[in-house]
């Protein structure tokens, strides 16, 4: 234990852009993960910590803005349609989460079946993706059905309640929301992921970043087609 | 519709393991949260929503909250489980560069959101309208003095007790990010 702190330490005082054999030792003697070494001499002693973060989260951070802002100038064209849909203004931040939170379970998941070479060429017949697939649909469904309920209740407690044909609608644009980004993220995230893994990078690093900036853009964009086709 | 998608649910039990239940409870978390921000910004729809560029601006400002707060949860949940980060000593250099860090991003990013709210309202839309810029820096600055402690509390104690923050805090701040997101919209709009 002793002998591990101490290359630990040793590992700490390296400088964060040189590659030492170290890394591969410790990882290879001790069996600590990479992962863990790399965290290790990412913010080790010559590091200047909150330099680090903010130059590795600030491009990501701006594209995603730019991504969002986009995905709102759909919203904000169909402005005065949605202001007025009291159940639609409830569910939008609810409809933002829920969309970028699949995205994210569907990538970290798909990344951990790749890492296991539990997918093949032919994904689409494997077992284990469908399950997922069905897994998140449902869940989606479900949380969608709810939240879609709780918001009629709300607007009608507020004495604005909608009538059976607004109702109607409000239900099935979320739904075919929600059932097509899933789809949409199902399919970039298995496209994405498996050209990242066969270039042997993290597809972990990209695929979140990527699936997060389609769901909000697509959540926008195809919330604001919808309105318009039904409003 | 529905009476469809509950037999098929019915008749696929198999699909109800652990990692459904999981997903699950974490999304109702995330979705409640998601409700009470919506619920809020319905109340204040004419102070908020009619803005000029209010609503180019609000998905993303929802979302800086889950990818700053979020991320510096993670950081803090691996440094806690590596060690590196010991939950009863907070006066670090590691803690203070992810909490400056996490400030300062926040800041930042809410300056873009706002430039960038500010340019497509005007090209697009025909409206100059400078208000647009500082709303979110000034409700960035109140949201995430309230939402970065909170996080970097809540993931401490959470791994005091015992669990694996990494489960809670992702639908955790994504609900109290919300909520404290639009709050702090209302009162930059009071301010300004």
């Amino acid at each position: 234990m002793k002998d591990v702190r101490s290359k630990l330490l040793k590992l700490q005082k390296l400088k964060k852009h040189e590659y030492h054999h170290f890394i591969h030792k410790i990882h290879k003697r001790h069996n600590i993960s990479k992962r863990t070494l790399f965290y290790v001499k990412e913010y080790g002693q010559h590091t200047h910590v909150s330099r680090t973060i903010i130059k590795e989260s600030i491009k990501v951070l701006f594209f995603a803005s730019i991504i969002s802002s986009l995905g709102g100038l759909a919203i904000e064209q169909i402005k005065t349609v949605f202001v007025s849909i009291m159940p639609l203004v409830i569910l939008l931040p609810a409809l933002n989460d829920m969309i970028g939170d699949y995205g994210t379970i569907i990538s970290s998941k798909f990344s951990t079946l790749l890492y296991e070479n539990k997918v093949n060429r032919k994904w689409w017949k494997e077992g284990l993706i469908k399950r997922l697939f069905l897994q998140v649909v449902s869940v989606a469904l479900i949380t969608t059905v709810l939240s879609t309920m709780a918001a009629f209740v709300i607007s009608s407690l507020s004495k604005n309640a909608v009538s059976l044909d607004v109702a109607y609608k409000v239900f099935l644009i979320a739904i075919i929301d929600v059932v097509a980004l899933v789809s949409v993220l199902f399919l970039v995230a298995i496209l994405a992921g498996t050209i990242i893994y066969r270039k042997k990078e993290d597809p972990s690093n990209f695929l979140i970043p990527i699936t997060t900036s389609v769901a909000d853009f697509g959540n926008m964009l195809i919330l604001a087609m919808l309105v318009m086709a039904f409003f | 519709m529905l009476i469809i998608f509950a037999k098929y649910l019915w008749h696929n039990m198999h699909l109800i393991d652990k990692n459904f239940r999981e997903i699950l409870s974490t999304q109702l978390v995330s979705v409640a949260g998601g409700i009470i921000a919506g619920s809020v910004l319905a109340v204040y729809t004419e102070n908020l929503l009619l803005i000029p560029g209010m609503l180019i601006l609000l998905p993303g400002f929802l979302e800086m909250r889950g990818n700053i707060s979020g991320s510096m949860a993670s950081r803090l949940s691996s440094g806690l489980f590596l060690g590196v980060i010991h939950p009863n000593r907070i006066h670090t250099k590691l803690i203070r560069g992810n909490l400056l860090a996490s400030f300062a991003l926040a800041v930042v990013v809410s300056l873009m959101l706002g430039l960038i709210a500010f340019f497509f309202n005007y090209l697009v839309i025909g409206v100059y309208s400078m208000k647009i810029i500082f709303i979110p820096v000034v409700a960035g600055m109140i949201a995430n003095a309230i939402e970065i402690p909170l996080t970097f509390f809540v993931t401490l104690y959470l791994f005091r007790k015992g669990h694996d923050p990494n489960n809670i805090m992702g639908p955790f701040v994504t609900s109290t990010g919300d909520i404290t997101s639009i709050v702090s919209l209302l009162a930059a709009m009071v301010i300004l």
